[in-house]
């Protein structure tokens, strides 16, 4: 398989942060909780239970919802304009500059290595029933495909429809998408990766897993 | 009318025709939108009105706390529903009427949308009134022994009508939109089936409660349009005929008035028919208090035997092909609007005419122009529109939320509707020859995203155009 890991972790330690964009994600009148500069944690506890930090809150019909962070990381960029104002939805108010994980720089590594199943539409998706619950008891590379088989829920304009994998035999890697996200046209939805190159992918992990700090 | 702003919770070509009613009223009127909808004709609209803010993105036309949020922040004085969404919902319908700030919603008052929304009640009032109703229950069934007896009385009143393969419909009660039906054809499975669909029931609504009526198979699905006000004013402005229908029970071609002896032989004397299922419409809106634009929905049997089928209490999408064939006298040259008076209804004007002065003239015909594949179960089709032209006739109106001057992705969150086209004609044989002429000269261009040209039910409204108004 032809991936040059060397230049691509080459390329990570250079840059390793992204930007996130806090949005509102419904309309209400903004309060700040944060300032610039200020770090910030996701959420945390053995089951992640615990919120990330309260980034603003967003009142609405006198029903006050907290946001809170989603990643760790440090305050960019705050749109100040808005305090104390209505703010639409979707509206963006701040931005997060997060270092990448170590668990993020593998799920995009390995999108390079494995076999993507894209999404044909933007839509929502869902894995069928015996997929999801199969998975929720063996984990998540419990599951072996083949061409053929269903693998996808596919819910556009109220349909859903089934789609079948057409690619070479392999065991579910990586799922890229939570349950009814609304996923953009060929963004990944499924990582799969043929047997027998398991090991070859298991190699780029340890390795990843040796060379980046979190 | 005082300084209004009216809200308008919805989106699409009912948003623009709601702008436009809001316009001839003078009002002024705030519009909502979801991020998908960024690029619909009735944001564009809103935008181009003036410079005061108009338009307020929100995270979607279901969420009511983002509805009354932007209410209160615009600042305006009522909520069009327009038709979807919460049009039928009485808990919204209440909330904005008993808020702390209230706005007024246009629709009749929620205790009407409430006892109408329930079609067991609305059969049981309109069985109290001598209204003609589907056969079977009006009330749920919990008692199988119950259920069999009545199974088998509807079997037997088939049969003496003469009919050779009798049927009837098992339905969860709570259930709707389809879901929870079954037809029993022969009494001996009728216990299994009705288990069959009191667990489903129990298990999906959580209430094993079933209902049973006759299975109607050949009928056309008629309409009553009727127009009330707040002073007790009850009018009505005629039939449609809405049998052409999608697999999925949604209309594409509706005609006004409901039946035409001129072009179709009926067994039964279709115009009094017509007068019986409107006057008996009136009859169950003077009841209730009626105080709203409405639809009373009757299916009419091959022999002529109208059943009231249900009410919906908002505006229709196809409320258009009424207001084309009705004309108020003294006031000919205004054309009817049914938004318009529905608005006014609303505000607690009076409407100013009565029934004597409604008459009408002529046919109209609505096309429901749908990105869809009609071979595939009419499954609905997404991708890019590149061309979307339509013949400008004094003839036609077309509403439409989508652009004609730029590329337009088809939202894959909503339903493909593209446009609605109304068609006029002095007798329902022009219209057809008209509507057939405006689909000829319709161009809808487009591609998905992997290069695969548009499919639209335009060729199959132009076929459908010969059974209208057939049995």
């Amino acid at each position: 398989m032809d991936l040059n890991l060397n230049e691509l972790l080459r390329q990570y330690h250079a840059n390793p942060y992204e930007d996130h964009e806090i949005c509102t994600p419904h309309t209400g009148i903004v309060t700040f909780k944060v300032t610039e500069g200020q770090h910030t944690q996701g959420p945390s506890g053995q089951w992640l239970h615990k919120p990330g930090t309260l980034l603003f809150i967003l009142e609405r019909e006198n029903n006050p919802k907290r946001i809170t962070a989603k990643c760790n990381g440090q305050v960019a960029e705050i749109r100040h304009e808005f305090e104390g104002k209505f703010a639409e939805a979707g509206t963006p108010l701040l931005k997060i500059r997060h270092r990448l994980t170590k668990d993020e720089i593998i799920d995009r590594i390995l999108t390079e290595v494995l076999t993507v199943f894209p999404a044909p539409q933007k839509a929502r998706y869902y894995l069928p029933p015996d997929i999801a619950s199969q998975m929720e008891k063996g984990g998540e590379t419990s599951i072996s495909i083949k061409p053929g088989d269903d693998v996808l829920i596919m819910s556009l304009m109220k349909r859903d429809t089934l789609l079948k994998y057409e690619g070479m035999p392999g065991i579910i890697y990586k799922v890229y998408f939570k349950a009814g996200d609304l996923v953009e046209q060929d963004a990944p939805l499924l990582g799969i990766c043929p047997p027998e190159n398991v090991q070859f992918v298991q190699k780029i992990i340890d390795r990843i897993k040796n060379e980046w700090e979190d | 009318m005082k300084k209004e702003r009216v809200l308008i919770a919805n989106r699409g070509e009912i948003a623009i025709r709601i702008m436009m009613a809001c316009e001839d009223l003078g009002c002024d009127y705030i519009v909502v939108y979801t991020q998908e909808d960024r690029h619909s004709l009735h944001v564009r609209r809103a935008r181009e009105k003036g410079p005061e803010k108009r338009i307020y993105r929100i995270s979607s036309y279901k969420d009511p706390n983002e509805i009354f949020a932007v209410a209160d922040q615009a600042g305006a004085t009522a909520i069009h529903p327009g038709y979807g969404f919460f049009s039928e919902n009485f808990r919204f319908a209440r909330r904005a009427t008993l808020r702390t700030r209230p706005v007024t919603f246009i629709g009749p008052r929620w205790e009407v949308i409430r006892d109408l929304g329930s079609k067991i009640n609305t059969k049981r009032v309109a069985k109290s009134l001598g209204i003609p109703v589907i056969p079977g229950s009006d009330a749920p069934i919990y008692s199988e022994i119950e259920a069999e007896a009545l199974a088998e009385e509807l079997f037997l009143q088939q049969r003496e009508q003469g009919i050779t393969s009798p049927s009837i419909l098992v339905k969860a009660s709570a259930g709707g939109g389809g879901m929870g039906i079954e037809e029993v054809k022969h009494l001996d499975t009728f216990r299994r089936i009705y288990r069959r669909i009191q667990n489903y029931a129990k298990r999906q609504f959580g209430d094993e409660g079933v209902l049973i009526e006759q299975c109607l198979t050949d009928y056309q699905h008629i309409e009553v349009q009727l127009l009330c006000d707040r002073h007790g004013t009850v009018i009505h402005f005629g039939t449609r005929n809405c049998t052409i229908q999608s697999t999925g029970r949604q209309k594409r071609v509706e005609v006004a008035p409901g039946f035409d002896p001129s072009v179709c032989n009926y067994s039964f004397d279709a115009p009094k028919v017509l007068d019986d299922i409107t006057n008996y419409s009136v009859k169950l809106a003077r009841e209730v208090g009626y105080d709203s634009a409405g639809t009373w929905e009757w299916v009419v049997t091959r022999d002529g035997s109208p059943y009231l089928l249900e009410v919906n209490t908002r505006i229709q999408v196809e409320n258009e092909i009424s207001a084309c064939i009705s004309r108020i006298r003294d006031r000919e040259d205004i054309p009817v609007n049914l938004i318009r008076e529905q608005i006014r209804a609303a505000m607690g004007e009076k409407l100013g005419f009565t029934q004597d002065d409604i008459f009408f003239e002529g046919t109209s015909i609505e096309l429901r122009i749908v990105a869809e594949d009609v071979r595939r179960g009419f499954a609905p089709w997404c991708g890019t529109i590149t061309k979307f032209e339509f013949p400008q006739e004094p003839w036609a109106r077309l509403y439409s939320h989508v652009p004609m001057d730029k590329p337009y992705d088809i939202p894959t969150e909503y339903d493909p509707n593209l446009a609605l086209a109304i068609i006029w004609g002095e007798n329902t044989e022009e219209a057809r020859e008209r509507a057939a002429s405006f689909l000829l000269k319709s161009t809808i261009e487009g591609k998905t995203a992997h290069d695969e040209p548009i499919i639209t039910n335009l060729a199959y409204l132009y076929d459908r155009l010969e059974d209208v108004l057939q049995f």
